[in-house]
């Protein structure tokens, strides 16, 4: 049988098997490629997409509002935009930042800016902001001019409606929104919230499509403080005046409520504006009521005389020569501001003597005169609620020196703060208790009424103590001694004066012309409603004294805050009987 | 083949067994409808909840600075030529002297 050839169907099949494997070798070719992009390159790969083609931004929270004692505001978060950037790989780079450019003057952006932009933009960043914290007003300018790249996150601003009052408590935040000093800082989780978070889609040539948020962000508490906002303007319009008067570098008052340990007023000398945080100078951010060490001087003799009276180891009517207006102390000549004669004890404290004082040192011994330094915390911090305290300087007892007991018992050798001065005066105005002081409270009080709150104590010294040492001694500090300048007409005051030379940090000696002068006391004697310590760091005229200085500085503050809070004088100022007192506007 | 003649009772319930699914289909239609338009309208409602709470803020916060004491005290003292009272000028109300006094 001849055999029939197809010499055309040969060739097809050879074709065909050609073919099947040249598609054989193409699939197997792709197989490789899929395996090489899906399981050797895919962590790889899947990371550059989700970075081209998803953003995952932060959305911050509103911040909890701060409120004052009676529930006006000091603080509080407002909407406001903020512009960002998205680059496109597909759009030559001049053209992009061009419209960057085009927003420059809406936004005001400075040279730096506009600078940094451009920088992000060369390094490749895929989320770059413009401009943040812009008002909407900006925002909807900006928006009509629909440049592609350019979009908005809606963000919270701090706002301070109250200006630079109470700068220094409340503090300040930084651009994200996050505490960087005062409350802001000591209770910023609280009042931060939890963050949320937003999703931006984009296209293959980076241009956004979808937007939504994935997490809604939990808005942060609401604080109250302890501050009343009219006795801390008062406070700070008044220190202003007398460090300004008096060419002083700086000052601090503290207005507080003895019985709670409230803290009314902190104002401190320079401020600044804390919605323009930080402030340009650091001086100016410091809060000199926790974060000012002084040595004390003469407001120290108020624990001297406490330990003197508390282990009855000097009667009020002892006698102390202080005539020659000097003493020796371990080769040094320590003075008084004049020749007093012979003095009782009270004398001494009543009129700052400096070499009485130092006698009765001597009486008290070092043992129990640092005991008592120590009951009454200094050298540690007194725990309010505000960062940064200082603990002040105390010097263990082994470290004593022959000078260390007259020096600390006229207020040398130990540093302290202003706000540690305030709680040893409030031990006697409290008699004998001490209440730690506090910043916040539990709730406003909206009748904006002082009403005290229940605070914890500890009994650091006996009743008869304290009602002893206010009758006999530091009510006529400010009757007969050095503090008659804070005399208040109607009003019963007791307090304590101090006046301390300033060390010259280059040699290490005391300065015979800088002074640290301050004034501590409380008001009404009876039941007391405020105290008040005034601190005036290096006054630069012929007055330098506390009684001087810082004296008449109390009386003005505390003369309208006790008219703010309408509470009438104990002595009818012409009679000078003891009167009646002023129903509340509740109770009529 | 006979057709099956239906009686006019079956016709009248079978149409009326259409009508009412027809009725009850397009109750739904128009319910869903509605709730999803409601839905929207709650949505801006709420958007407009949220932005007027936003402006009541923005106002209360205006108000605070307006208020606030350095403002007043510069307006009273600078336009009104206000002064602090004297000391001999202040009258304290119901002032009586307690007993034995």
């Amino acid at each position: 049988m001849n055999e029939i050839y197809f010499p055309e169907e040969n060739r097809l099949g050879k074709r065909t098997i050609l073919l099947t494997f040249f598609f054989f070798l193409w699939f197997f070719g792709l197989t490789l490629r899929l395996i090489e992009l899906q399981v050797i390159e895919h962590s790889r790969l899947k990371a550059a997409v989700l970075k081209q083609n998803q953003l995952k931004p932060e959305i911050n929270p509103e911040r909890g509002t701060i409120y004052d004692r009676s529930g006006k505001i000091m603080a509080r978060s407002l909407p406001v935009f903020s512009a960002f950037f998205l680059p496109s790989d597909e759009e030559p780079f001049e053209q992009q930042f061009a419209r960057v450019r085009q927003v420059r003057k809406i936004l005001e952006l400075s040279d730096k800016e506009l600078q940094n932009i451009r920088i992000k933009m060369e390094e490749g960043a895929p989320f770059i902001w413009v401009k943040r914290k812009i008002s909407p007003e900006k925002a909807e300018f900006v928006r009509r001019l629909n440049l592609s790249g350019i979009d908005f996150q809606e963000e919270h601003k701090r706002s301070y409606p109250l200006g630079a009052l109470a700068a220094h408590v409340l503090g300040g935040v930084n651009i994200d929104d996050k505490g960087a000093g005062g409350v802001e800082f000591q209770h910023n989780s609280r009042l931060q919230g939890e963050k949320g978070q937003s999703l931006i889609l984009r296209d293959a040539r980076k241009r956004p499509y979808h937007l939504e948020v994935l997490k809604e962000p939990t808005p942060g508490q609401d604080l109250v403080l302890t501050i009343d906002e009219t006795i801390q303007y008062i406070a700070e319009r008044e220190l202003a005046k007398a460090v300004e008067a008096s060419g002083a570098a700086g000052g601090t008052v503290i207005v507080s409520q003895p019985s709670s340990g409230e803290i009314l007023a902190m104002a401190s000398y320079p401020t600044y504006d804390p919605n323009f945080y930080p402030p340009s100078s650091p001086e100016a951010e410091r809060n000199r009521a926790i974060q000012f060490n002084f040595e004390p001087g003469s407001t120290f003799k108020i624990i001297t005389a406490v330990a003197a009276r508390e282990l009855e180891l000097v009667g009020f009517n002892e006698i102390f020569d202080c005539s020659s207006g000097r003493i020796r102390v371990a080769g040094w000549t320590i003075y008084d501001y004049k020749k007093m004669g012979v003095l009782t004890f009270s004398d001494v404290i009543i009129h700052s003597s400096n070499v009485g004082t130092i006698q009765v040192s001597y009486h008290i011994g070092p043992e129990n005169l640092f005991k008592m330094i120590n009951k009454f915390r200094f050298g540690q911090k007194t725990g309010i609620e505000l960062p940064g305290e200082e603990n002040g300087i105390l010097h263990p007892l082994k470290a004593w020196t022959r000078t260390s007991l007259p020096a600390h018992a006229i207020g040398y050798e130990i540093s302290v703060t202003a706000i540690q001065i305030l709680q040893a005066m409030n031990v006697i105005a409290n008699r004998g208790c001490l209440v730690p002081p506090r910043i916040t409270r539990e709730r406003p009080d909206p009748a904006g009424l002082i009403e005290a709150s229940a605070s914890p104590f500890e009994r650091i010294i006996a009743e008869k103590t304290a009602n002893s040492l206010i009758d006999r001694i530091f009510e006529k500090v400010v009757l007969d001694g050095t503090g008659q300048a804070a005399q208040l007409n109607g009003y019963t005051v007791a307090g304590k004066t101090g006046t301390a030379q300033k060390i010259d940090p280059a040699t290490g000696n005391y300065m015979a012309t800088r002074h640290v002068a301050s004034f501590v006391g409380f008001v009404p004697v009876e039941k007391p409603v405020i105290s008040m310590i005034v601190v005036i760091d290096d006054p630069r005229t012929d007055l330098h004294y506390g009684g001087q200085v810082a004296a008449p500085v109390f009386r003005e503050i505390a003369s309208r805050i006790l008219l703010y809070l309408r509470q009438p004088p104990s002595i009818d100022p012409a009679k000078k009987v003891v009167t009646a007192q002023l129903k509340r506007e509740s109770e009529r | 083949m006979v057709r099956k003649k239906y009686q006019k009772k079956e016709i009248i319930l079978a149409a009326t067994c259409l009508l009412l699914a027809v009725a009850t289909l397009t109750f739904y239609i128009w319910h869903q409808a509605a709730l999803i338009n409601l839905g929207y309208q709650i949505g801006k409602l709420e958007t407009d909840i949220l932005r007027l709470e936003e402006d009541i803020k923005k106002l209360e916060t205006h108000k605070t600075a307006l208020l606030s004491l350095d403002r007043v005290d510069k307006i009273a003292r600078d336009k009104l030529s206000l002064v602090e009272p004297k000391e001999e000028q202040i009258i304290y109300e119901d002032f009586k002297a307690p007993d034995g006094q």
